[in-house]
């Protein structure tokens, strides 16, 4: 008998794959399965912070506003 | 223009009626007419032209005259519409070749919407009454502007983002009865726990970003569901109210027009139209004017925008701008419609040369502004204002529109003399980027199926997956694959054990 | 002597302390302190045996500073009546929370011909382009304002205290600024404002410093206010016992004065000629003098001025004592009345005409007809050395030049010589390794900002030469890109060589230390500002295409990326296969297309890489001299070297006249003017092409790492000036490359594979060998490599060692190349010239 197991499938380019393989190597709580390069299964519990945490992640990477503060 | 995949046009309504209720439509001239100028592409429209007075079917194939040899994907478009539209009918074709023609009501009704006569009164009574000098098309411009921004505001400041919202407009907003078809249409929701009690939806971002044309149709179609919902209770027909609009569709501008030359139901619906702005009745109500907004129902593109330039140059006849400014009562405001005025900057900055509060609350919905002067305001797009638009549902496309369809005059005329687009490249570029930065993880919940015992266990399983619509990813090779949905596998499993 | 001032302590605090902690550690947060000390560090250690007492009094001396400048600031309660919350409809609370809707500002009748509105909470103003009145508007603005925002159709200036302090400067009244900005307004002037301008303009420029006669001078044209001053109990002491109390006499007008180069000076040109040649026709030329003459000279509408004597010894403390009393001294240079310092011989040479922005910095500069002291801000590749040739030649007094480096000190040397008619011998270098001074009694010094500050042990011939410089009367002392130096340094210059005017040029005025104020007042008022869009426009600088690529990193280096530490991550994004591969295509791209190339990498692991894996020439920090002038000889006249790789020695004023196409690899995180000023490298390039743009600027970024978070922030400046940064996703046909690097996964494996074991000590020697002022070299001469290399664990010598050595004998490979190609074409005329310079110098004439 073949095992079903709950889950989300998380479809994404490979560098989000990446950084979601690196989130989940602190606690290995995250990732169910790792499916391919673009596909992973995550567990259900997890996926709004993952989302959360992901978006952290590329923030830092984000184009900065500058503060209207600055001459406005 | 573009609207949003969740904007609902009139095709869409018009798509779902059965072929009864099309031909109870077109028994009205009016309608027929409408539908042919407003709903069909133009080699359609050819094609009906074609068989408008053919005495006997034509076979299908003759209509090929009109096509170019690279033009097959648009006469199986056209056709497809006709068919849909109950405007043709094509027999099946099996032992002899495809035949066409047009429907009975539809072909009579066409024929004398062009030719004129009859007594249908289908294109309105005109009133022969004396009618009151000051009931001029620019009132009444002014009047129908007036309602439907009363509309627009209500739906505008339901939005979070205008944090307590305030009062927007004048007066106490539209009629409960337009509230609750907006509530009922989902372009607003009951919430609790905002100041008004209610908050825009999706749908309603999308509304607010249409032109005014799809909007007025939005909320048209809206009721029509309605009364469709509720048919057996209120008696009315919403066939019959659609018959209504698109003869209003047909009637001029300016004109008064005999109420009691309307049927019962009809004049029912008066009130309504009145709140939605569509229709005026002066005191004595023996007589009725339609609006701008009822008369370019059915308009074609180019007639709109000449439309809206009219109309603000009917609203900047009145008063506006900071000379009115300044007090505690707001000014009337410029239309949304109003020529072009916001400029986008290559610096992301944006200058919106307006003192409407409703066109300045849109562009709060996806600008971060800043300073407010006399006519004219100062904001940025940054990345989050942006991204808090889309996440409230705004598609950057409908941003990209909103612009380009108000970009200023000097913005459209420096783009024509260097032959450049009118809205800086980088910029668009910019907020599709920022669009997609939201898009980067696409999440399905479902069911991961591993260990098999066999590997035509797991193939018969996932082609069945497949064939059931609910795969949504396979490895052959490591025998894994991923459903939405697990319910129907688990029984065929059980019932291919029990086979076995 | 202006008063000394410090910058913050954290610039120069972090300075010493913790910099290794500070440049492994970046972090989205930290960018902006960050950068300023890195731009201390990278530069140079100015702050070297610096005593404690003297760095606390500077820091002192730049509170004070700071406090007054933010008393005086618009939004301050001075201005500000506090606390009606309006309200004025549903759209209100969009703006600011309602702070900012000023619509209660009622508009003029006539206000569609009128082009500005003007915020009254922080003096920000907005110009309509496309109205009639933008061009006299624009000209106003910028005098007295600062330009924040110069796209398309709507630009806006902010109005501060020192931009009033600049608009006074050069001359305009309180009365006269707020009458025109009222006619320029839409609304009526806002009270604020109108406040806010007479009350900073009160004190400003009320009080000048003026030497004349080599006799030092308090001046102005309020005598109401030299007495408030000679009231004063420590000015009034100060005041030269044995001259007359208060002298009067009439302002300085131009009066006759021609600028060299300018039209004026043409038409006086012409006439001196014509009257040298045909003596009978003394009428014609008298009345072309007098319509030349006419504006200036006035007699009647003269003002008086009124100024009292102090003691040479006592400026810097008048200075600082005004300044307190909240009137900042404006210096100004008599120098046509210096009967004192020795006149230098120099013009500039007759077919050398400048341009009309060129001639308006002057004009501000010598609009009375004396030398004023400020700023003037050009933009890279716009002729700011000509423009302080001019002013040198202007001033015909003994002349101190101040650059970044010791190319830059060569190169101004050379443009003086082929711009003005200066005796060679008039004109001496200082730097590590040459040490002269001039024949005659007065001359031109060229030098370093290093060389003349840094206080460690002189050389006998090193002490010589400061004695030389401190001890005369300086005409001009000319500072050259003042954005790059931290205040501290120009407190320590200007407090040891006396100058009677300075003009700083640069171009950009944004310091991410923020110490524009403390400038200011060390320096002198900004004088002018060009606007770039405008520039490009007219044909005087290249139009330039801005994009950036954006790179996707392939897995195995995305996933070492993410676990790195912060130093490891720069070099993993700078040394991503898809950006290689990107530079390649590009250098292929622009190659075929006859363009010359300029590849930046402020990562010097990867530039290495990137120049040898595609045999490019290139210069870093450890590239000796010679070579360095044979790669760039090459790269400016060799056909067949038309790309090259650059450290960040190339942010310096390297002139590099052919290149039309930049791209950059890797850059420190996120210096905007760093930005601005590599675009000023191909920003003078005049060739044109099709699609209407002469350059070509490229960012190569890798996509999803903090490298794209610095890209943006550093274009931001250059957003502001109108330039569009184009993202480019993809590049098309990128396959076809031949010979594309890294095409197969096991190549870039072996790539990774290899960064991460080169760089795992985190010992390259990266940033500190990049020294600007050539100190690496200097230090050949028996010095330690202490100072060059403190800030790694170890020194060259313990890298690993054995591959480091290969990579310098390669590198001699592309270079190498060089040399073999020269001798075969033969020495150029310029590489003549400068071994006939070396050995000048050497000779020691």
């Amino acid at each position: 008998m073949p095992r079903a197991i709950r889950g989300v499938l998380i479809e994404c380019e490979p560098a989000i794959k990446s950084i979601i393989v690196h989130l989940d190597s602190a606690n290995n709580d995250i990732i169910i399965e790792d499916l391919d390069e673009s596909h992973l299964v995550v567990k259900e519990n997890m996926v709004h912070l993952l989302k959360q945490k992901l978006e952290d992640r590329l923030k830092e990477t984000y184009r900065p506003e500058e503060p209207l503060a600055d001459s406005e | 223009m573009s609207v949003g995949t969740q904007s609902y046009q009139l095709s869409d309504y018009l798509e779902k009626l059965p072929g009864t209720t099309f031909r109870k439509l077109y028994q009205q001239p009016s309608t027929a007419f409408a539908i042919f100028r407003r709903m069909l592409p133009p080699l359609a429209k050819i094609f009906v032209q074609a068989l408008l007075y053919a005495p006997s079917p034509l076979l299908l194939k003759q209509l090929d005259v009109w096509v170019k040899a690279e033009g097959k994907a648009q006469r199986d478009r056209a056709l497809s519409i006709l068919r849909s539209l109950h405007i043709v009918s094509i027999s099946v074709g099996k032992d002899k070749p495809q035949e066409v023609h047009l429907t009975t009501n539809f072909q009579n009704s066409l024929r004398l919407a062009l030719e004129g006569g009859g007594s249908h009164g289908s294109f309105g009574v005109p009133s022969t009454l004396p009618v009151d000098p000051t009931i001029d098309i620019p009132y009444l411009d002014r009047y129908a502007r007036k309602k439907w921004e009363d509309i627009l505001h209500y739906v505008v400041n339901s939005v979070g983002v205008h944090g307590d919202g305030g009062s927007g407009g004048s007066g106490a907003g539209p009629k409960a009865s337009v509230k609750d078809l907006l509530l009922a249409g989902r372009l607003v929701e009951r919430r609790p726990d905002t100041k008004g009690g209610i908050a825009i939806t999706q749908a309603g971002f999308t509304f607010l970003l249409q032109e005014a044309n799809a909007q007025v149709w939005t909320l048209l179609l809206l009721w029509l569901e309605a009364v469709d919902r509720s048919a057996t209770a209120s008696g009315m027909d919403s066939i019959d109210m659609l018959s209504f609009l698109f003869m209003l569709a047909s009637l001029e501008l300016g004109r008064a027009y005999d109420t009691s030359a309307l049927t019962e139901p009809r004049r029912n619906m008066l009130p309504s139209l009145v709140d939605f702005g569509l229709i005026y009745i002066p005191r004595d109500p023996r007589q009725y004017f339609p609006t701008r907004l009822a008369t370019t129902l059915t308009s074609t593109a180019s007639a709109l925008r000449s439309v809206s330039s009219a109309f603000a140059a009917a609203t900047a006849a009145a008063p506006t701008d900071a000379t009115a400014l300044g007090g505690a009562a707001p000014a009337p405001a410029v239309g949304t419609e109003s020529r072009g005025s916001i400029i986008v900057e290559t610096n992301y900055r944006v200058y919106a040369y307006t003192s409407s509060p409703l066109q300045i609350a849109v562009l709060a919905l996806f600008c971060q502004l800043n300073m407010r002067f006399a006519g004219m305001v100062t904001g940025r797009l940054t990345r989050d204002s942006i991204r808090r638009a889309i996440s409230y549902g705004i598609t950057a496309d409908q941003i990209i529109s909103y612009l380009a369809a108000h970009a200023h005059d000097q913005m459209a005329r420096t783009a024509a003399t260097v032959g450049r687009p009118v809205l800086p490249p980088t910029v668009v570029d910019q907020i599709r980027l920022w669009q997609l930065e939201n898009e980067r993880m696409r999440t399905t919940p479902g069911f991961l199926f591993k260990d098999f015992d066999t590997y035509d266990e797991y193939q018969a399983l996932s082609s069945y997956a497949e064939e059931i619509g609910v795969l949504e990813w396979k490895n052959d090779k490591k025998g894994m694959f991923f459903v939405s949905k697990y319910e129907q596998l688990r029984d065929f499993l059980k019932s291919r054990k029990s086979s076995k | 002597m202006p008063p000394k001032r410090k910058a913050a302590p954290a610039a120069a605090g972090a300075a010493k302390a913790g910099r290794t902690s500070a440049m492994s550690t970046p972090g989205p947060a930290t960018p902006r302190s960050l950068d300023s000390s890195i731009m201390s560090e990278a530069e140079e250690d100015f702050d070297e045996d610096v005593t404690e007492a003297q760095k606390k009094r500077e820091e002192m001396l730049g509170q004070e500073a700071d406090e007054f400048v933010n008393s005086w600031a618009l939004s301050s309660n001075r201005f500000q009546n506090k606390g009606k919350d309006k309200h004025y409809d549903a759209a209100t609370h969009y703006f600011g929370g309602g702070k900012r809707d000023f619509s209660d500002l009622k508009l003029k009748p006539d206000y569609k011909n009128r082009p500005l509105w003007i915020d009254p909470l922080k003096g920000v103003i907005v110009l309509e382009r496309f109205n009639p009145l933008a061009e006299q508007a624009t000209d106003f603005l910028t005098t007295i304002a600062e330009p924040k925002s110069r796209p398309t159709f709507l630009h806006e200036y902010a109005l501060t205290t020192h931009s009033l302090y600049a608009a006074v400067s050069v001359g305009l009244r309180p009365r006269d600024i707020i009458n025109t900005l009222d006619r320029f307004l839409k609304t009526n002037l806002p009270v604020s404002i109108r406040e806010f301008i007479e009350s900073c303009t009160q004190s400003y420029g009320k009080v000048k410093l003026v030497l004349k006669n080599n006799k030092y001078f308090v001046e102005s044209v309020d005598a109401e206010m030299l007495q408030k001053l000679l009231k004063d109990e420590i000015i009034g002491k100060l005041r030269l016992h044995g001259t007359e109390e208060v002298t009067t006499s009439y302002a300085p007008t131009m009066g006759g004065l021609v600028i060299p180069g300018t039209q004026n000076a043409a038409g006086v040109h012409q006439a001196n000629l014509r009257k040298a040649g045909k003596a009978g026709e003394s009428g014609e030329e008298g009345e072309l003098f007098a319509t030349l003459n006419a504006e200036e000279d006035d007699e009647d509408d003269k003002e008086a001025v009124h100024a009292f004597e102090i003691a040479d010894v006592n400026v810097e403390q008048v200075q600082k004592r005004c300044l307190d009393l909240g009137y900042p001294i404006l210096e100004e240079y008599d120098f046509r009345n210096d009967e004192v310092n020795a006149t230098l011989d120099i013009d500039l040479r007759p077919n050398t005409s400048i341009r009309p922005y060129q001639e308006k910095s002057l004009s501000k500069m010598f609009g009375n007809g004396r030398a004023k002291s400020g700023i003037i801000v050009l933009p890279c590749g716009a002729g700011k050395t000509l423009v302080g040739i001019t002013a040198a030649c202007t001033i015909k007094k003994g002349i101190i030049v101040l650059c970044t480096s010791s190319m830059s000190v060569v190169q101004w040397r050379q443009e003086f010589l082929k711009w003005s008619n200066i005796n060679p011998d008039d004109v001496a270098i200082f730097t590590a390794e040459s040490k002269n001074k001039f024949s005659g009694n007065t001359g031109i010094i060229v030098t370093t900002y290093s060389m003349v500050t840094n206080n460690r042990e002189r050389s006998h011939d090193s002490k010589k030469m400061m004695d030389f410089l401190k001890g005369r009367e300086w005409g001009l002392m000319l500072l050259d890109e003042v954005h790059v130096v931290p205040a501290d340094v120009f407190r320590r210059v200007i407090s040891s060589i006396k100058s009677h005017s300075k003009l700083g040029l640069t171009a950009t005025l944004l310091r991410e230390d923020d110490k524009i104020s403390h400038l200011n007042f060390l320096i002198g008022p900004k004088l002018y500002e060009a606007n770039w869009m405008e520039l490009s426009q007219q044909g005087h600088i290249a139009k330039v295409q801005c994009a950036e690529v954006w790179c996707p990193m392939p897995t195995e280096f995305y996933d070492e990326y993410l676990k790195a530490s912060s130093r490891m991550k720069r070099t993993l994004y700078a040394m991503n296969p898809t950006k290689f591969q990107a530079c390649q295509y590009l250098i292929n791209y622009h190659e075929q297309r006859g363009d010359k190339i300029i590849v930046f990498s402020d990562e010097l692991y990867s530039l290495k890489q990137y120049a040898l894996k595609l045999g490019k020439v290139f210069i870093y920090g450890s590239t000796g001299q010679a070579e360095r002038m044979q790669v760039l000889e090459n790269f400016q006249h060799n056909p067949n070297v038309n790309t090259l790789f650059l450290s960040k020695i190339g942010d310096t004023s390297l002139d590099l006249p052919e290149a039309t196409v930049l791209i950059q690899i890797s850059s420190h995180f996120g210096s905007r003017r760093q930005e601005a000023q590599r675009l000023g490298r191909i920003l003078r390039a005049k060739r044109r092409n099709d699609e209407g743009f002469n350059a070509f600027f490229y960012s190569l970024v890798s996509k999803d790492t903090q490298e794209m978070y610095y890209s943006s922030k550093r274009q931001a400046f250059l957003v502001d000036q109108g330039y569009a940064f184009k993202v480019i996703t993809q590049l098309a046909n990128i396959e076809k490359t031949p010979d594309l690097a890294f095409a197969t996964a096991a190549e870039r494996r072996e790539l990774l594979q290899r960064t991460l074991v080169d760089n795992e000590k985190g010992t390259e020697e990266d940033v500190e060998t990049d020294d600007l002022f050539g100190k690496v070299r200097g230090k050949k001469k028996g010095g330690a490599w202490g100072n060059g290399v403190r800030r790694t664990a170890g020194t060259l010598g313990e890298l690993s060692g054995g591959q480091d050595m290969a990579y310098i004998e390669q590198n001699k490979a592309a270079n190498r190349g060089l040399t073999k190609k020269a001798q075969k074409a033969g020495q150029s005329a310029f590489f003549k010239k400068i071994a006939r310079e070396k050995e000048r110098s050497r000779v020691g004439k």
